[in-house]
Order: structure tokens, then sequence, then C-alpha cells
């Protein structure tokens, strides 16, 4: 595990790099990569499905991301993006593209389905969790508005 | 101190091409300006931005002031985080500091001159994220070792192809076709044993993270054109890899007369 957590890390290093993210945030961003694929690799062992696994693991990367966000002042994005590459199906893509290549028909319906049902919990994680800040720090202002008035 | 509307409106939209230009976010690009212009006390600003082209309007609110209108459209578009986030800074800083106009051009004129990382370094860290994912899908070191050496292969074409005014579609497509033949050669020369999973960690250097996310982020701020228009930039990419490695793949099976 430490080793899969070791390469998840380095990996998204080298997204960061590729996307020019500044070089403070790098670690940071890789920090939460590496524990998004952590988070989806358990999952893995639990609920064996792609999708259920890559939300997870999304899930993680982007509550991790939002933190680091508001405590280190930068903006969401240079930690998300790099986080979620590592969960990206790129293997579900080429499976789906040889299954076409292979003229197997059943296997393309099964495999790319799956996979853009993956890429959509990828998506869907990051769609809850950013909705729900946004609404907790809406709440957080409302209660300081009420308790400064009181 | 006494700006021009047009001044602060140049200093705005400048900002905001530089972060449009470099993969933010519309809704980041258009709150941006629209702080900009406030901190300079506008009291009138709307912006509409979407992924290829920004539109502002600026009114003084006096009877007797003329509107401005400004529109910038986005040609090129490259992904350098470090300047979203920087101009993201700079906007922050603009609303609390009286900065005059002339040293906020300064400081985005430093910004947009940035460079990005050293040629070498985003080669070999191409390779070193390629190499990682592929011993996270399971792939042998010697798998590994391979597809660190294809990616930045890929890498250097992809980023040649770049320069010559190509788009989007024809970039993805020849990173794709350079992976697969390289893959097959690697296995060939028995520089690897798992011909899938060498491509598949090679390619991931091209796949649309920016583009997915960005996606997402603008469609829960309600800036649906630009979600769409994001997402639609993702399936492209994502075909695109898919056609070019397919095309590849289906000429090698019929060459060798079967799966191999």
């Amino acid at each position: 595990m430490l080793l899969q957590f070791v390469f998840a890390f380095l990996s998204t290093i080298g997204f960061a790099v590729l996307f020019n993210i500044p070089k403070k945030a790098i670690l940071k961003a890789s920090f939460a990569g590496g524990i998004g694929w952590i988070a989806y690799a358990f999952s893995n062992n639990y609920f064996h499905s792609p999708i259920v696994d890559s939300f997870i693991g999304a899930c993680i990367v982007a509550i991790i991301s939002e933190i680091f966000a508001r405590k280190f002042k930068e903006t969401v994005t240079v930690f998300v993006i790099p986080g979620i590459i590592p969960l990206v199906p790129g293997a579900g893509m080429y499976y789906t593209m040889m299954a076409v290549v292979e003229r197997d028909f059943n296997k393309f319906a099964l495999v790319g389905s799956e996979t853009m049902f993956t890429a959509g919990g990828i998506a869907v994680a990051l769609l809850i969790v950013s909705s729900m800040t946004r609404m907790i720090v809406q709440l957080k202002t409302k209660f300081k508005t009420i308790k400064s008035s009181m | 101190m006494y700006h021009t509307t047009k001044n602060i409106l140049s200093l705005a939209l400048y900002a905001g091409e530089i972060m449009l230009q470099n993969g933010a976010e519309t809704y980041r690009v258009e709150d941006t300006i629209i702080r900009i212009c406030q901190a300079y006390n506008i009291s009138y600003v709307e912006s509409f931005v979407i992924p290829t082209g920004i539109f502002v309007s600026v009114d003084q609110g006096n009877a007797d002031t003329k509107v401005v209108t400004f529109i910038k459209r986005i040609k090129t578009r490259t992904i350098d985080l470090n300047k979203v986030s920087q101009i993201n800074d700079f906007s922050r800083k603009v609303s609390v500091s009286n900065l005059s106009v002339e040293e906020g051009m300064e400081i985005l004129k430093k910004i947009d001159t940035l460079s990005k990382y050293p040629k070498k370094i985003k080669l070999f860290c191409s390779g070193i994220a390629s190499a990682c994912f592929g011993l996270l899908l399971g792939a042998t070191y010697i798998d590994s070792l391979s597809s660190f050496i294809i990616s930045i292969l890929v890498y250097i074409s992809v980023s040649f192809i770049e320069h010559l005014n190509s788009n989007l579609f024809i970039q993805n497509f020849i990173g794709g076709i350079i992976a697969a033949l390289l893959a097959i050669l690697a296995v060939n020369i028995h520089l690897g044993i798992n011909i899938d999973k060498i491509i598949i960690s090679s390619i991931m250097i091209l796949v649309p993270g920016v583009a997915i996310t960005n996606a997402v982020r603008d469609s829960i701020s309600g800036e649906l054109l630009s979600g769409v228009a994001r997402s639609a930039e993702a399936i492209i990419i994502a075909i695109s890899i898919a056609v070019g490695v397919g095309t590849v793949m289906n000429a090698w099976i019929y060459l060798r007369g079967g799966i191999s």
C-alpha cells in the first residue's frame, strides 16, 4: 500500500509539472493525488466497481483540495486537476477502443458504458464536494452575521 | 487618484485574458474582471465570458457618461495554472491596496511573461508521470521503463505539432499514433511485456484533466454554455486519442493476421 502511495505521489508530481502548477503547491497537490489513489485502492477491495471506487477517490481528492485551497489561499483547481488524473479511466478508454478494433460490440457496450460512468462518477464527486463547500461557506457567513447582530 | 474608465477596463480585460488563455474556469475570469473593476470604484460592471471570448461592459453610473464595452476574442489556449494562481493573488491584492492602473499593468505584464518550467524538467516529469501510472496499473518495471521513454517522445512530438498551427484533434491523434507505434516496437524488442499497459500509461499525459475539471466547475457555477463547451473539448480529446491508437492497433492486427 505504501508503494502504491509513492507511485501515485510521483505520478501526480509529474502531471503537476506538466500543468505548470506553482512550485509551492506541487507537493501538496501530489499529496492529495496520493491519498485519493489510496482511497480508490481501499474501496476497490470492498466494492470491486471502478465507478464507485473512482467516485470515492475523487471525493477524497476534492475534499483535500478544498481544505488546502482555503488554508494556503490558492485556487482549488491547482490541487484538483493533477490530483484526479490518476483516477481518470485511461485503461477503460483503451479497452473500449480495443473492443471496437476487435469488432466485439458486446464488450464495447460493456466496457464503454463502464468507462463513461467512471468519468461521470469523478465529475459528480467534484460537483458534490464543491457545491457542498459553497453551501457550508455560505452557512458560515450567515452564522457570523447573525452572531454579530446579536 | 483618477483613472479613466478605459484604462481600468483594459487592466481588467488583460487580467481576464491571461487567465482564460491559461486554463482558468470561466466563472473565475468573470469574478476577477468584476472584482478589479469594483476595486477602482466603477459602479456598474457586467462581464460575460465563454471559453473563446470575453465581453465586458462598464458604466460610471453618471447620467452624462457613456457605457464602455470591450470584446476580446481568445484564440490560443494553453495550460499554465501558475499564471492563473498569480492573477488570482493579484486580484486579491488590487481590492485591498490601492495600486495605480499603471502599476497594475506592470505586474500583469510580469505575470504574462513568467516562464514555464524548463523543458528538460517537463520532459522528465512526463516520463515519471507515465512510468508511475503504469506501475499503479500493475505493469512490470520493464514496462514502466519503456512507457517512461515513450511518453517523453510523445510529449516532444505533441509539443512540436502544437507550434505548427494545428488543432486539438490532430495533436492528440498523432500523440495516440506515436504511443501505439512505439509500444508495439517496445514489445517486439522485448522492452516490455504488456502492450496494453504501456500504451495506457503513455497516453495518460494527453488525458484532458483540465477540461474535465473546468467543465464540472463551470456547470456548478451556472455557466452552462462553458460547461457544455468544455465537456465537448474533453470528449473530442478522448476520441482523438482513441482514434489514433485504434488506427495503429487495427493495422497491426491486420498485418499480424490476428490478435497477439
